[in-house]
């Protein structure tokens, strides 16, 4: 109860901001000779996330970690479940060899359950394959997938893809059986922009040699940022002994301390961002790719991609049904119930099933 | 010795027959059964449709009601009119204007004299007409003395325009009519940008028009939710279904024959709002930078339809007692008339309050809230999410409508622009296919692909001709066909049914299997080679 609090406090100083920057950009406005009014403070409608998890088995509990650890961040800073995509490849809450059965951790101290009372997992298990994970981005999915495992973007949708697991040289891995090469997913992010399926995108990866993931985009407005150049390996953060297996990898874990002091209102940029997690922090180089961006990221809010932020409009006038009652409008030939005449049969329940005595 | 000889030949006899075997009917075979289906395209009418400027045609009629306009100034006027329309035009999206102008005939003046008011005028002016055709419309100079009087240009409900009569210069009104025209009966801007944000050109900032409306869909899902947060101390009622058939039907069937949009109603109780308003004189309210805040915590709470097509959301927040009365302020800290906003693409919160029964009242207290005024809120924001925006300005106003919510012309530039939109939508994804087609040979392209493909090119070709002539109703629909077929080709799940490698990377699969093959095959034969070439010297000595 105390957040919401903490959030009032704030707002007097958040108003005088805004105020500045309202000026700033009425100076540009007349400028420019545009109306400041025709345009809407951040250019992009709703947000999205692709959050995936490549590896199974219980040694690699910290990816699951991982993944559940940024779910739950841009959760908390306001992207809905609707609008998230996790692919989660093992179920770590339940594996045998877990001693607390139906949580995961991603801190030693075990004070946030990142696997809490309201995870949507939308991809488990060997659902979790390369082809699911461009069939969602491309949106080339079968005609039965329900909205919920959907990537309804469109030109007005910021995306962010968040990937973790073992990777190499040019892959990551997916399970055990198969990976993910640099120039697919390059290729992916293409297809998505040749639709216009977002508006920006911001591809966060940690892994092994995670730069190269992002090495062969070419697809414009992408922001990327990996937890390790070309020939680093990406290492975890620490062990928890109770759990007996590393619980975070060190990126995502200062990445999310990072995130932790976020709020939706927040003004911090996504070049704050990329200064998380030096190399004495991280031991790997935190790399990052600006090039096919045309925004400067220290303009560019955080919570552009990790949050949702919505524009929005005050009306200013409503049309008027004032001397219209319902009786006029709803005349009795036009408003007939449509529904089909009620059955006269009275509905019951089933039999049960006989149960042997 | 002669054994010997004979073995060679046989030898030989043998490894030309393996090798004949080999290259006319292993080849053949081997390149017949790995061969990848690919139905052919027509690629060329694709690059063809990607680089045809779209056209669109306008009929538009002036009448004059003055009796002081000579056949001479009408004449005047008719080339003025054309001068103004003509005009500079985009390279890409060209429009036409067919204009006549005329007296108005006697019985048009008879109604004239018959109307008490100006929206009697029109649709008696409309009713004449028989059913007033899309994309004709018609512009009715007043005269300043008569029974109805305008003091500036107003648009009417169906398709008329009536213009007041000018002060002088009679002929300079084409300028006038040619700015009404362009700006707000046809929009040109409009169907530009949406043919600009479907094409991809997206260097520019979209400004609130454009990222406002959902973009074209099949159709769309309405959902209206009331929020009641406290039932137990005021339970709030709505009669949905009325308000919906009685307010929402009418707009609902107008749209019928070029969009679904099914509409559900639910109730959600005991939901609050995460944001807290700010209080000042016993009354609370939130200000615009709030307003963000307060729509993602209610999403989470609304659930998720089972369709694909894009969602609207409105929603009614009945406030709680520790929060009544609740009002949003705008920028300049004045309340907010309408009390509602609306987030592009989203939809829209109303906040309706409701005085809650005093603390020591027993038990709930119900209440019914007024559809009227809640689908008012919500029909607006629909219109404006749907694009339908066409507010009255300093310079024109316009009648105002009845329950149906959109003016036929209104509805006229609806169909324009998402035609114009979805041909360029449709032409951008059977370009990007066919680019990914070529690029990746061993996709395989099934039947049903090809035959989408087809469809989309005709329909588009078809819809381009009818945009054309003027037949906006069609061509909108041809568009419709066209959009769903190129998009059902673009999104075919088959085409990611492999994974694909590229070219290269297939040498590694087929040299373990044919050089252990090939290998004592082409020595054999170059063996036979020299012994022929062996066996024909001596006869040539």
């Amino acid at each position: 109860m105390s957040a919401p609090m903490g959030i009032g406090l704030k707002f007097n100083k958040i108003n005088f901001l805004s105020l500045c920057i309202g000026l700033f950009s009425l100076t540009i406005g007349v400028l420019n000779g545009i109306e400041v009014d025709d345009f809407f403070t951040s250019d992009h409608t709703n947000n999205w996330a692709v959050l995936v998890d490549t590896s199974r088995f219980w040694f690699n509990y910290r990816h699951v970690a991982n993944v559940l650890s940024i779910y739950r961040s841009v959760k908390r800073l306001g992207i809905p479940d609707s609008h998230i995509i996790l692919m989660v490849a093992d179920d770590m809450a339940c594996n045998p060899r877990n001693p607390r059965p139906a949580t995961v951790f991603n801190n030693v101290n075990e004070q946030i359950n990142v696997y809490g009372d309201d995870v949507e997992v939308d991809y488990r298990g060997y659902e979790v394959t390369v082809e699911n994970f461009i069939r969602v981005l491309t949106g080339r999915l079968p005609p039965s997938t329900p909205r919920s495992k959907r990537l309804l973007t469109d030109e007005h949708s910021n995306i962010l893809v968040y990937m973790t697991g073992h990777g190499g040289d040019g892959f990551l891995k997916f399970q055990d059986a198969e990976e993910i090469s640099s120039v697919e997913l390059a290729d992916a992010f293409e297809q998505m922009w040749q639709k216009k399926r977002y508006h920006e995108a911001f591809f966060m990866i940690d892994t092994c040699q995670a730069e190269s993931m992002f090495l062969k985009f070419y697809s414009p407005n992408i922001l990327a940022v990996a937890s390790s150049k070309v020939g680093e390996d990406s290492l975890s953060h620490h062990v928890d002994p109770a759990i007996g297996v590393y619980v975070i990898d060190r990126y995502t874990y200062y990445a999310l301390e990072f995130l932790e002091n976020v709020q939706p209102n927040s003004k911090k940029t996504m070049g704050q961002f990329f200064r998380v997690c030096p190399k004495s922090q991280c031991v790997s180089t935190v790399a990052f790719r600006t090039d096919l961006y045309p925004k400067d990221p220290n303009k560019v809010l955080i919570t552009d991609f990790f949050g949702s932020v919505r524009n929005v409009e005050l009306l200013t006038e409503t049309i008027s049904f004032k001397n219209l009652s319902m009786q006029d409008t709803c005349s009795k030939e036009s408003c007939v119930e449509t529904s089909s005449p009620k059955s006269s049969q009275q509905l019951k329940y089933a039999d049960q099933f006989p149960m042997p005595t | 010795m002669v054994d010997k000889e004979a073995d060679k030949k046989t030898n030989v006899y043998a490894a030309v027959g393996v090798g004949f075997v080999c290259l006319v009917v292993g080849l053949p075979l081997w390149w017949k059964t790995t061969e990848v289906y690919r139905v052919s395209l027509p690629y060329s009418d694709i690059d063809t449709l990607a680089g045809t400027k779209i056209q669109y045609t306008v009929d538009i009629i002036v009448k004059s009601f003055l009796k002081t306009s000579s056949e001479k100034d009408l004449a005047v006027l008719s080339r003025n009119l054309l001068d103004q329309l003509g005009g500079k035009q985009d390279a890409l999206v060209k429009s036409y204007y067919r204009t006549i102008v005329k007296a108005a005939s006697t019985e048009e003046l008879q109604f004239l004299e018959k109307s008490a008011s100006l929206k009697e005028l029109d649709s008696l002016l409309s009713n004449n007409e028989g059913q007033s055709k899309p994309n004709k419309y018609s512009v009715f100079i007043l005269p300043r003395n008569s029974r109805i009087s305008i003091s500036k240009p107003t648009f009417g409900c169906r398709r008329n325009v009536f213009i007041p009569e000018p002060e002088k210069d009679f002929p300079g009104v084409a300028v006038t009519i040619a700015h009404l025209v362009k700006d707000s009966l046809v929009r040109e801007s409009t169907v530009l940008k949406r043919y600009k944000t479907a094409r991809g050109t997206r260097n520019l900032k979209p400004d609130k028009e454009t990222m406002r409306s959902v973009r074209f869909s099949s159709g769309y899902d309405v959902t209206l939710t009331l929020v009641s947060p406290r039932p137990d101390i005021l339970d709030v009622q709505w009669d949905a279904k009325s308000g919906i058939s009685a307010y929402l039907t009418p707009f609902v069937l107008r749209m019928s024959n070029y969009t679904s949009i099914v509409v559900k109603s639910q109730v959600l109780f005991f939901t609050k709002l995460h944001t807290k308003p700010k209080k000042e004189n016993n009354e609370f309210y939130f200000t615009p930078d709030d307003l963000p805040h307060m729509i993602n915590p209610l999403e989470a709470k609304l659930g998720s339809p089972a369709s694909t097509n894009p969602e609207l959301n409105f929603l009614v927040y009945v406030p709680s007692r520790s929060e009544y009365p609740l009002y949003i302020h705008d920028a300049q800290g004045t309340k907010l008339e309408s009390n509602a906003f609306f987030s592009p693409q989203w939809g829209g919160v109303y906040i309706y309050n409701v005085a809650p029964p005093s603390p020591d009242t027993e038990g709930p207290v119900q209440h019914t809230l007024d559809m009227s005024r809640i689908m008012e809120v919500f029909v607006t924001e629909l219109r404006l999410l749907l694009n339908f925006n066409s507010p009255a300005s300093e310079e024109h106003d316009v009648l105002p409508t009845g329950v149906e919510s959109i003016r036929d012309w209104e509805l006229d530039v609806w169909l324009r622009s998402r035609c114009v939109e979805n041909l360029a939508t449709s032409s951008a994804s059977l370009k990007s296919l066919a680019q990914l087609l070529g690029k990746i040979s061993n996709i395989v392209i099934k039947d049903d692909i090809g035959n989408e493909v087809k469809t989309a090119v005709a329909a588009m070709q078809l819809a381009l001709d009818l945009l054309r002539d003027g037949d906006l109703k069609a061509a909108y629909l041809e568009s419709r066909r066209a959009v769903t077929a190129s998009e059902k080709a673009f999104f075919d799940p088959s085409l990611l049914e492999l994974l694909y490698f590229p070219e290269d990377q297939k040498f590694a699969i087929y040299i373990p299997l044919f050089l252990p093959i090939s290998f004592p095959v082409i020595s054999s034969l170059w063996q036979a080679y020299k012994w022929w070439r062996g066996a024909d010297k001596p006869k040539t000595e």
